[in-house]
């Protein structure tokens, strides 16, 4: 094609565009970083109206502190801790349930198969708070006459968790089994398998990419839940998301701190999405227009 | 086999999940229900039996403009309504520019569009922390560039008063149009090329390439969306308690309010009744939305 003074001025155009969208969209992870590297006593003199104080892109001081003391103020590993060993929890409870339940929608027929498959959609649409308030008394008095703690524990959280992961695990998981040929399965029982022989033999390392996209999908819900984790949590159990409003009392702001815990925080939800991130945009996706 | 014995194999591999529904969606929707009518606090949270049935009377206090929780609940009703309808449109229409950009093919565009997706990925917590830092008065970015621009003389209070709700929007635009961008994209993959090229056969002008094919082509996913994002709204919760703190003031939303009312002021009845109206706009909402899926698509 000629490069003519249209074709150019469309592309600059273009490219300009492209750039400004770029920029929307990264300047606070920038400002985040920059952040993370300066020092307490550099943001909290840092005042709009004086230009020699005004806050700045690059730190005048450049420190590792904030990563290397990350624990200090904050018991930031502590929510680690208690972070991972929910959201693992989570992932392995929610895959395992899902993928029963995703097979049955798949390859049976069942009369109540429509129904079923509507209550687990409309499941998705309430609002934690429609039942936050009465599950918090369930978890109260499942204390009170049983005797077995709820409220601050690894299983309570992990069962809620796994729980909210679960109708978006479902459909999707089932999305996937849809996807491999019913002959297969259908091959295996004739050789012998029962159903879930031929789930577990045959299907489970077929779905390998369905079941670790579902796997993540459900650890990265229960690493980022908010709502129900001011309610549940405690001490012992608090989680990363609410980790980090500690950062900010009304005696101090450490914001310096703060946005290096929000660069650990992103990490393992960056590298785990971006493992998968075919299966669960597709996921998503289909889940946003078909259901 | 018999249906019968289909039925009870496929319950077998669906009980799990059915249980986990039960406890965590099913009963507590219903109880929640019960509790509307009762008189629950603190005090008799562990002999909920015995709490003094009130009828409608949660419902009439919380909806009553005459006192104070009643005020402050139809206000964050009506917080969440105009914070979604500036946002839903606000990230729908970025989405699809972005998503008209990105259509094309350029040296790159793998990247840009792992790119736009940073925003959708990164943890609420994250992300709206940032937020927050930017939008402070004396050491944020905004009131810096605001002031330099010469558009503003002192620097503005965002997180605070009648300015938290729009500081909370920008926030949550930033955040949530990459999805819509996403399933744009995925809408307009979607076109065939033929129409395109028998629409150019017949004389059309680019613009009219998208009022004639581009458009019609993503209603149906575009319905599907907005009503989506509709109905998600009323989940707004995080962006609100991040950005404003625990007690948003006049920019609270129904999930904070019902969550402060509930928890800090020990009110489960009243919260409980305002809990229920939601999930019957939600319900109402659903419904709409599965009809118009009807139409479209059989699942």
């Amino acid at each position: 094609m000629k490069l003519t003074f249209r074709v150019l001025l469309g592309r600059i155009l273009f490219g300009l565009a492209v750039f400004l969208v770029l920029a929307g969209v990264l300047i606070p992870y920038l400002w985040m970083v920059s952040g993370s590297f300066k020092t307490t006593l550099e943001i909290q003199s840092a005042d709009v109206l004086k230009p020699e104080l005004s806050p700045r892109w690059f730190p005048r001081k450049f420190t590792w502190e904030n990563y290397l003391r990350v624990n200090r103020t904050v018991r930031m590993l502590d929510y680690f801790r208690n972070s991972i060993i929910i959201s693992v929890g989570t992932m392995v409870f929610s895959v395992g349930i899902s993928l029963f339940a995703a097979y049955a929608l798949s390859r049976f027929t069942f009369s109540w198969k429509r129904m079923y498959t509507l209550a687990v959609l409309s499941t998705q649409m309430f609002p934690g708070i429609s039942f936050l308030i009465p599950y918090f008394m369930m978890f109260v008095l499942i204390k009170h006459y049983l005797g077995l703690p709820m409220q601050n524990t690894y299983w309570g959280m992990i069962f809620t968790y796994t729980s909210f992961a679960l109708p978006f695990s479902i459909l999707m998981l089932r999305n996937f089994l849809d996807s491999i040929p019913r002959e297969i399965d259908e091959q295996a029982q004739i050789d012998g398998c029962t159903p879930s022989g031929a789930l577990f033999r045959v299907i489970l390392p077929l779905a390998k990419p369905g079941i670790a996209a579902v796997g993540i999908y459900s650890f990265i819900m229960a690493w980022n839940e908010v709502l129900f984790a001011t309610v549940l949590t405690g001490r012992e159990t608090k989680t990363v998301a609410l980790g980090l409003l500690e950062y900010i009392t009304a005696q101090q702001a450490r914001w310096a701190g703060m946005m290096a815990a929000c660069i650990l925080v992103s990490i393992p939800v960056l590298v785990l999405f971006s493992l998968m991130q075919r299966y669960i945009i597709e996921g998503l996706v289909a889940g946003a227009t078909k259901g | 086999m018999s249906s019968r014995a289909k039925g009870r194999r496929a319950f077998r591999f669906i009980l799990p999940a059915l249980l986990c529904m039960l406890f965590v969606h099913v009963i507590p929707i219903f109880w929640g229900a019960y509790i509307a009518f009762i008189d629950l606090d603190i005090y008799t949270i562990t002999r909920w039996m015995q709490a003094p049935f009130v009828g409608l009377r949660n419902f009439f206090t919380v909806f009553s403009p005459a006192t104070d929780v009643g005020v402050r609940y139809l206000r964050s009703i009506w917080n969440v309504v105009y914070f979604g309808l500036v946002t839903i449109p606000a990230g729908y229409f970025i989405g699809l520019l972005v998503a008209l950009l990105l259509n094309r093919k350029f040296f790159g565009r793998t990247l840009v569009r792992g790119l736009i997706l940073l925003p959708y990925i990164t943890p609420d917590s994250v992300a709206y922390n940032v937020w927050r830092f930017i939008f402070q008065a004396r050491i944020g970015i905004v009131n810096k560039y605001l002031l330099a621009l010469g558009l503003i003389e002192e620097p503005i209070i965002w997180l605070v008063g009648d300015r938290a709700i729009y500081a909370v929007m920008i926030a949550s635009v930033w955040k949530g149009w990459p999805f819509a961008c996403l399933v744009l994209l995925a809408g307009l993959q979607s076109i065939p090329q033929e129409l395109y090229e028998a629409a150019r056969i017949d004389g059309a002008s680019s613009f009219g390439l998208f009022r004639f094919v581009t458009f019609p082509m993503l209603r149906p996913v575009s319905a599907t969306l907005l009503l989506l994002s509709a109905i998600w709204n009323f989940h707004a919760f995080n962006q609100f308690y991040i950005l404003l703190g625990a007690d948003p003031g006049k920019a609270h939303v129904p999930s904070t309010f019902i969550l402060q009312e509930a928890f800090t002021n020990f009110h489960f009845g009243q919260g409980a009744a305002m809990s229920v109206f939601l999930t019957v706009v939600v319900l109402l909402m659903t419904v709409a939305i599965l009809q118009v899926r009807k139409r479209g698509e059989e699942w």
